[in-house]
């Protein structure tokens, strides 16, 4: 194995893992500037991973499969059939990110964050920013995850929202915002999982490389909610509310309440009594301080939103109202992730900061707009069209995989109510190396990094880095077949 | 400890010993088929359904005791009752899925090795029909499920931190054993009056039930007296399978999770009661004296149902106005 030093420029050795690595010109590469040429703070992966033998990059993948089956790390943990745990899959080569690159991301991150609390204290106070005609004030009101309920509320230190896993895009013009994920966001024990098998698979490079830590997540989620407190308490009881065993998420739940030491509860842990949250224990009632919450808001308070709801706590909404139980996220920040206030962002960020905006947005048109909906018809074939409601990929046209007669139905639902309805480009994610049958090929990737807000910003060099597994696949959502790998974020 | 976690441990606990006593009752009676009278083993079949309260397929419990009309049903037929069964909530094998989905509850406060050993143990008979396991060697599968539940409180033994959970798991495996133990003990009288010319076979395999043979053999000679079996399985402290085993550990797990609340001082004061009538009373009983020792029997059932009751009142389900805050 070569040990040169991580500058060094020594003879390539040979290179199976790589000898049949394409690079293409019209993506981003975020490991080679060239054909076989890597990026300067990947050379050094590229001639250690290039030099193992296909039998122990095969066997580092399997060691990694097989703790993630063993640790149960899965998702869609359950159906109504019983197991159904699936790993999400990892791919074992790293993707590297250096110093003055994270530093940008992180910048963006904290300002957009920063604004996104500004506006949603806004909306559901002054008003403001409608008033001053920035953004219209039916897309607002009219939004389904605006909650009237919220209006004069007050919320700890303006923090609406406390964590955030917003996804980047990489593309040739730079990075890109694609969603900001605001309500409950979900991925970061992937994030640690996915560190956990590298830094145990690639100890040496690992070490060589002065990776930045991320392990210290648990510990800066506890000091953020801590931060939320509602009283000056000095150690505030803090629980994770989880819908229970059959989310999908569920590992997730169980994981960060390990890694912060707090209880993981269910809405039938919990009780209101006299405008308090409290939680049952055998030792009696005790009370509740924070809620990170993985509930939806809608499950919340049977009370409050919807009165089906079997997952929430009758009350809490009340306790909360009165200032005696703090919910993280605040219930409502859906309202700033929608997909067409997502097109103000940047003007949000200008209203509150007087900025420019560092991270991109996608160039989005809004149907509701009559320029906006003509754009889109006329150019169908070309775009993404995606409902404003929706997530997941549901109610979604991808325009170049479409047939005709997929565009023109969609074309009709679209003149109907154009207003739920908005388009983008078609993004030419970037793309990592992943490890293939054919040895290295690209593949699509994006990254999600976890941004905490409490008395201060606070976000771990680190991201969840999603990967399509399928050859020219833009879709890198882990339930339909995307995977993720390590993201290395490098020293100054 | 959150109220649900504490639960679930209980429950794990119970259902798996259950399931145990469950599967130990039909190793025994295969054990029997092999050189017992058919008039015999109906008995034998019978004292295990009443200690069960349940009705054997084809009969009545109760009913024609002396008659010789006496087959109720094929060995088959009821080991498949008492194991697969969907509607027999006590099935062998619905009882260890009551475990695991207790266990995934609580996935958060057992160790993983806890988990898997429960969740295989159940993966592994979930598919499985009585025609499966109905073998020349059929006792296997009974004797198989024993160890592997065994396995699970040796991790638990082996691994868990002895803080409030863990109590909670002893409190339920001892609760849980308290019960069937009178019960089956009850029945035996039923089935087996001490008065009535004693078979000798009857009585050595209900001490083999509670793992005493040997134990008893080596303190009493190879004399299976009726009123010495009895003596031994209800008050011996050093048997694990006693009664008086059992609420010594019930009570000394109640010792540590009680704290200073009404109904949790009653739950321990219920359970030091029972001990102590056991050391102070019970040596007094006629031994052949059934109808009296059935009635304190019942009293020892009631206390442990009782028991169960205010354990889940005190620390699962208390009303507000109870707890303290």
């Amino acid at each position: 194995m070569p040990s040169s030093p991580l500058t060094g420029d020594g003879p390539a050795p040979e290179q199976p893992l790589f000898a049949n690595y394409r690079y293409d010109s019209r993506f981003y590469d975020e490991m080679f500037e060239a054909d076989a040429a890597p990026r300067d703070h990947c050379r050094e992966l590229f001639k250690v991973l290039g030099g193992m033998a296909p039998e122990e990059i095969a066997a580092m993948q399997e060691r990694a499969e097989r703790s993630f089956l063993q640790e149960g790390i899965t998702f869609a943990v359950y159906g109504e059939e019983g197991a159904q745990e699936r790993i999400i899959p990892i791919d074992v080569l790293p993707r590297i990110v250096d110093a003055a690159t994270w530093d940008f991301i992180e910048r963006g991150l904290r300002q957009r964050i920063r604004a996104l609390n500004l506006f949603l204290a806004d909306i559901y106070g002054r008003g403001r920013i409608l008033t001053d005609g920035v953004i219209p004030v039916d897309m607002i009101l009219g939004c389904p995850q605006y909650r009237i309920e919220m209006r004069g509320v007050s919320v700890p230190r303006g923090i609406y929202v406390a964590l955030c896993g917003t996804d980047l895009v990489r593309t040739v013009d730079g990075f890109m915002v694609l969603e900001d994920n605001l309500r409950v966001p979900s991925g970061v024990s992937y994030m640690l999982a996915n560190r956990g098998a590298m830094r145990a698979s690639l100890n040496k490079l690992f070490r060589q490389y002065r990776v930045r830590g991320i392990e210290h997540y648990g510990a800066l989620l506890r000091q953020t909610l801590s931060e939320l407190a509602p009283r000056a308490i000095a150690d505030p009881c803090i629980v994770l509310l989880t819908p229970g065993v059959h989310n999908s998420a569920f590992y997730e739940h169980m994981f960060l309440a390990r890694e912060m030491g707090v209880e993981l509860v269910q809405g039938r842990d919990l009780l209101v009594h006299d405008g308090f949250v409290y939680m049952r224990t055998i030792s009696g009632l005790r009370k509740v301080d924070v809620i990170y919450r993985r509930v939806d808001d809608d499950f919340l308070d049977p009370l409050a939103f919807r009165p089906d709801s079997q997952l929430g706590v009758p009350g809490l909404f009340y306790a909360y109202r009165l200032g005696n139980v703090v919910i993280a996220n605040a219930p409502g920040t859906g309202v700033a992730d929608d997909k067409s206030v997502y097109a103000f962002v940047p003007d949000i960020i200008r209203y509150y900061l007087s900025e420019e905006p560092l991270l991109a947005n996608v160039d989005t048109h809004l149907c509701r707009n009559p320029e906006g909906l003509e754009y889109t018809l006329d150019n169908l074939e070309n775009l993404v069209v995606k409902m404003v409601g929706e997530s997941g990929g549901y109610g979604m046209l991808v325009g170049p995989a479409s047939t005709q007669a997929e565009r023109d139905a969609y074309a009709r639902e679209l003149r109907k109510d154009p207003a739920n309805f908005i388009s983008q480009p078609v993004l030419d994610l970037s793309c990592a190396p992943c490890l293939t049958e054919k040895g290295a090929s690209p593949r699509h990737v994006d990254l999600r990094p976890f941004v905490l807000t409490g008395h201060e910003t606070r976000l771990v060099p680190g991201a969840f880095c999603r990967v399509a597994l399928v050859e020219g696949s833009l879709v890198v959502n882990s339930s339909q077949g995307g995977g993720g790998k390590d993201l290395w974020v490098l020293p100054e | 400890m959150l109220s649900r976690n504490a639960q679930g441990l209980y429950w794990i606990s119970r259902y798996l010993e259950r399931a145990g006593h469950g599967c130990r009752l039909v190793q025994i009676q295969y054990r029997a088929l092999q050189d017992r009278t058919v008039q015999e083993l109906d008995r034998t079949w019978l004292r295990l359904y009443l200690s069960l309260g349940r009705e054997p397929l084809g009969g009545r419990l109760g009913s024609n005791r002396d008659d010789d009309d006496f087959m109720f049903a094929d060995a088959y037929t009821l080991t498949d009752d008492l194991t697969f069964e969907p509607n027999n909530a006590d099935a062998i094998r619905n009882c260890i899925a009551a475990a695991r989905e207790n266990a995934r509850q609580v996935r958060n406060v057992i160790g993983n090795e806890m988990w898997t050993s429960l969740n295989l143990l159940y993966l592994g008979m979930r598919d499985l029909g009585v025609e499966d396991i109905w073998t020349d060697r059929a006792g296997n599968f009974f004797v198989n499920t024993q160890d592997s539940i065994r396995g699970f409180f040796g991790i638990a033994d082996n691994s868990m931190y002895r803080d409030n959970g863990w109590h909670f798991l002893q409190l339920g495996r001892f609760v849980e054993r308290a019960q069937h133990m009178t019960a089956l003990l009850d029945a035996q009288l039923e089935i087996f009056p001490s008065a009535r010319r004693h078979v000798e076979p009857d009585w050595r395999s209900l001490l083999q039930i509670a793992f005493a043979r040997g134990a008893y053999s080596r303190l009493n000679s190879l004399d299976f007296q009726p009123g010495a079996v009895i003596d031994f399985l209800v008050s011996d402290r050093l048997l694990s399978h006693s009664i008086r085993y059992a609420l010594e550990h019930i009570s000394n797990s109640l010792d540590v999770v009680s704290e200073q609340r009404p109904l949790a001082v009653e739950a321990r004061r219920r359970a030091g009661r029972v001990a102590a009538s056991l050391d102070y009373d019970w040596p007094n009983r006629d031994a052949g004296d059934d109808a009296a020792t059935r009635a304190t029997l019942g009293t020892i059932g009631s206390a442990c149902r009782r028991l169960n009751q205010d354990i889940e009142a005190s620390y699962f389900n208390y009303e507000i106005e109870d707890s303290p805050r």
